[in-house]
């Protein structure tokens, strides 16, 4: 299943990927064992795609900044532990979901709704064109779904992912996606 | 929905911005920092710890002044944006109905499973829906509330203003638990209502399973810690009290393995009320570690483990295990995660730098698929097997796992089956957010463990040393206990706690119906609160019904008849034993009795207050100290020392 997933991955990440990589492989080995340079490679190479994906769930720059921060840090403390079992970009894909909810979490412990700001947020994509301002509002609906619901549709809509591989990402049956699926659309009819 | 499935398909379209080369610059140097330090301790795994620590003293500003950038524009247009979908959400979800909740149950009923306590299914979505809504709203409010203070002159949102001021009024139901600061997280607990008053006319008999797990306890400290007072769920009475150890009488012989002490006396937080304490103390055998034993950590990798109060605790917890091992003794490592696989095979235990050196190198990553791990599990625990020692399979994980098998009842079968066959397994459910503990207690349970909650290095090491004999022996199985109350003397009565372990009156003496099961050395209180025939009485007496009063002839000056059951190891059939509760037992005052006894009924009614019990309501969180104080005793560990904070935090808590 693992690397089935893994492939299905690689379909997702490759367009941010293929452009500027060196064999991402090789260089994950490199840094794994210490190199140094290697791993700043990977960092430069990687941080614009994490900061998407950030920035995507999250809706605000600043918010998508600090998270793609905590993932570089993270993987700096972490890549020696990676163990090549599975495919970096799966293992990268991971670590910034958990970092995305982890923040997601302090945000809400901390009482103030960034959601909700993030709704009319001044750093919210430019919108020109009438397209962008319904599309700009789904998103902004979609993020102020709860964790799981939200998860599920980003992945699914936003990624463009299948069933099976969203949860395969979030750990759970395929059943249960399509029901935070489900759920999502009821919350968000009323919103949209 | 068709047109709803349009506009999600539009996500797709979304352009991010370019990142801001600044920040990736900043990431960057941080990033390689962190590298280079990782690199001075990379012998010594995860000392993450300090990193994190470090990260939040330089976002914390940044994140502060962002907000304040976003807040400084919010001027009425804006207020106004906000309302209108704040409003809806509130109309919509904070009234009367509840939508997720309802249609998630009906969805999974109709999914056949009825299982309450056991189906990851039902367990996972609807309670974790309905909390984060509830938490989405008292804070929309918060800001809808503060937007309105900094656009007072706005015209036009005022009426609606007005309107959602009034909406959320007319909602104080739902929000009357997030008043006072509820823990809202994603962990998962069993619903259940704090048990009635029974009228012994009407159920003159009690009937309940032994619990012996602690686990509630520690998830209780570990929210008080952090600030928040845990979820009315998480907060199982019976194992608050049963978290400590008291200093009961010990059984001389593991044929008796049990020898209950009886005390009744008045409740301190009601007068009229008097309070029925049995205490029960497990054998405790001289040579629970000379015994050999053959474990099998099955251990959660996923990658969700990779806090440092999860997967790096669990190592050191672990380590405390291998620690008390030797010659005898051979323990395996299994991990269950993307790949799962054998770390360890069957390893003598005086080996302990190869199994130190396994556990070192577990790593996290990957997904969690549970049922493979544990078969794998179950092989090599089988493999290993010693005939007359410990047999044990001790799952780690941090909460739901992906079980792969789509029902549970399965997983619980197959269990039981080992368990049958003298392998059993113990629980130790680590970190926070993803904590699944209705699952973990029904494994434990089906596989005659107990479930732990592992939330500090202290807390391992209570388990897995202090009482790691409890932990891995068990000495008496299916611990029922039935009390007949005399309704001559007592006209109503209260168990506390133990709601999910009520058991039907017949099933006391049918052996085929499972019940908690007893370590080695482990204490177990029981607590009912009685109400004496003639004092003041909670429910009035039917004026139409059945005449519960009783035959004088029968009148007898006990007030209650004891009974407890328990299988011995290996035996299939159970055991009786019985005393009667009389005058003998009471005494006029808690302060005359033993430390512990004061020290447990505190714990109780702590318990109760913070689920929220009204039958607690004059009993402050002061006089709980108060008597948790002058029954601390020796407290040899400190335990009871620490409760006190406990209680200490939550009024601090529970008043702000």
């Amino acid at each position: 299943m693992g690397a089935q997933l893994d492939v299905c991955l690689e379909r997702v990440l490759t367009k941010d990927q293929m452009e500027n990589d060196p064999p991402i492989g090789e260089l994950v080995k490199l840094a794994a064992a210490g190199d140094r340079d290697a791993f700043a490679t990977i960092v430069d190479a990687q941080y614009d795609f994490i900061f998407r994906v950030a920035y995507k769930w999250l809706g605000d720059r600043s918010d998508a900044e600090d998270v793609t921060q905590n993932v570089v840090i993270k993987l700096a403390k972490s890549i020696r532990q990676f163990d090549g079992r599975a495919q970096f970009s799966s293992w990268l894909y991971r670590i910034a979901l958990n970092a995305v909810r982890d923040h997601q979490r302090q945000s809400i412990r901390q009482g103030r709704n960034v959601a909700a700001l993030s709704l009319v947020s001044p750093t919210a994509a430019p919108s020109n064109q009438e397209d962008d301002v319904t599309m700009n509002e789904v998103w902004a609906a979609v993020r102020q779904l709860p964790e799981k619901q939200r998860d599920a549709v980003l992945m699914i809509y936003g990624e463009d992912m299948s069933h099976a591989e969203c949860a395969a990402i979030m750990d759970c049956k395929e059943k249960t996606v399509s029901w935070y699926v489900h759920e999502a659309k009821k919350t968000l009819k009323g919103l949209l | 929905m068709d047109d709803m499935e349009k506009k999600l398909e539009r996500l797709k379209k979304v352009e991010t911005p370019a990142a801001d080369s600044e920040a990736k610059k900043r990431a960057a140097a941080l990033a390689m920092a962190a590298f280079d330090e990782s690199a001075e301790n990379s012998s010594k795994t995860f000392q993450g710890m300090s990193w994190s620590m470090r990260l939040m003293s330089i976002f914390t500003p940044l994140k502060g002044i962002r907000l304040m950038d976003i807040r400084i524009p919010a001027t009425a247009a804006i207020a106004a944006l906000l309302i209108v979908p704040i409003s809806w959400q509130l109309m919509n979800n904070t009234s009367l109905t509840p939508p997720p909740i309802s249609d998630g149950r009906a969805l999974q009923t109709e999914k056949k499973d009825k299982d309450e306590t056991l189906s990851p299914l039902k367990n996972e979505p609807a309670p974790l829906v309905s909390r984060e809504l509830a938490i989405a709203e008292p804070e929309m409010m918060m800001e809808a509330a503060d937007m309105a203070m900094e656009a007072p002159a706005a015209a036009p949102p005022a009426g609606a203003m007005a309107k959602l001021a009034t909406r959320t009024m007319s909602a104080p139901g739902l929000m009357q638990d997030q008043v006072v600061g509820y823990m809202q997280s994603g962990d998962q607990f069993e619903s259940f209502d704090d048990a009635n008053i029974k009228l012994t006319g009407d159920q003159p008999v009690s009937t309940f399973s032994i619990d012996v797990d602690t686990a509630s306890y520690a998830y209780v400290r570990r929210a008080i810690v952090n600030g928040r007072l845990p979820q009315k769920d998480a907060v199982r009475t019976e194992e608050l009290i049963n978290y400590f150890d008291y200093d009961y009488a010990t059984p001389p012989s593991a044929d008796v393995p049990f020898a209950p002490q009886i005390s009744v006396y008045p409740a301190p937080w009601n007068s009229a009320r008097q309070l029925m304490h049995v205490a029960i103390k497990g054998y405790f055998p001289e040579n629970v570690m000379a015994q050999p034993s053959n474990l099998v950590f099955l251990i959660d990798t996923s990658g969700s483990m990779n806090d440092t109060d999860k997967l790096p605790l669990l190592k050191r917890a672990f380590k405390l295990l291998v620690e008390q091992m030797d010659e005898q003794d051979t323990v395996s490592i299994v991990t269950y995660a993307g790949a799962a696989g054998v770390v360890l095979e069957p390893t003598n235990g005086n080996e302990k730098r190869k199994i130190l050196d396994a556990l070192d190198n577990l790593s996290p990553g990957g997904s969690t698929a549970g049922a493979a791990g544990i078969e794998t599990a179950y092989r090599l625990a089988n493999e290993a097997k010693n005939n007359g020692g410990v047999n044990r399979v001790i799952l780690a994980t941090d909460g739901d796992f992906n079980v792969g098998i789509s029902e549970p009842e399965a997983l619980k079968d197959f269990i039981k089956q080992k368990r049958d066959k003298g392998i059993s397994l113990s629980v130790l459910g680590f970190g926070e957010g993803n904590y699944n503990d209705a699952l973990m207690q029904a494994l434990a349970q089906n596989g005659d463990g107990n479930a732990s909650y592992i939330d500090s290095f202290t807390e391992a090491r209570k388990v897995l040393v202090n009482e790691v004999g409890g932990t891995l022996q068990t000495i008496a199985r299916d611990v029922k206990i039935q009390v007949e109350f005399n309704p001559a003397q007592i006209s109503a009565y209260r168990l506390i706690g133990y709601e999910t372990r009520a058991l039907n009156r017949e099933d006391f003496n049918n052996d085929k119906v499972d019940a908690g099961d007893v370590g080695a050395g482990h204490t177990v209180t029981a607590i009912y609160e009685l109400t004496p025939v003639g004092a003041e009485q909670p429910v009035d007496p039917l004026r139409y019904g059945e005449n519960t009063q009783v035959n004088a002839t029968l009148e007898s000056d006990e007030l209650a008849f004891f009974k407890l059951r328990y299988k011995l190891p290996g035996a299939d059939e159970s055991t009786l034993l019985e005393m009667p509760v009389n005058q003998a037992n009471v005494a006029a005052d808690l302060n005359a009795l033993s430390a512990d006894i004061q020290f447990g009924t505190a714990v109780a009614g702590y318990g109760q207050k913070l689920r929220g019990n009204d039958v607690v309501s004059d009993f402050s969180f002061d006089d709980i100290a108060a008597l948790a104080r002058s029954g601390r005793g020796v407290d040899k560990f400190g335990y009871r020392a620490e409760f006190i904070n406990l209680v200490e935090a939550a009024k601090s808590l529970a008043t702000n």
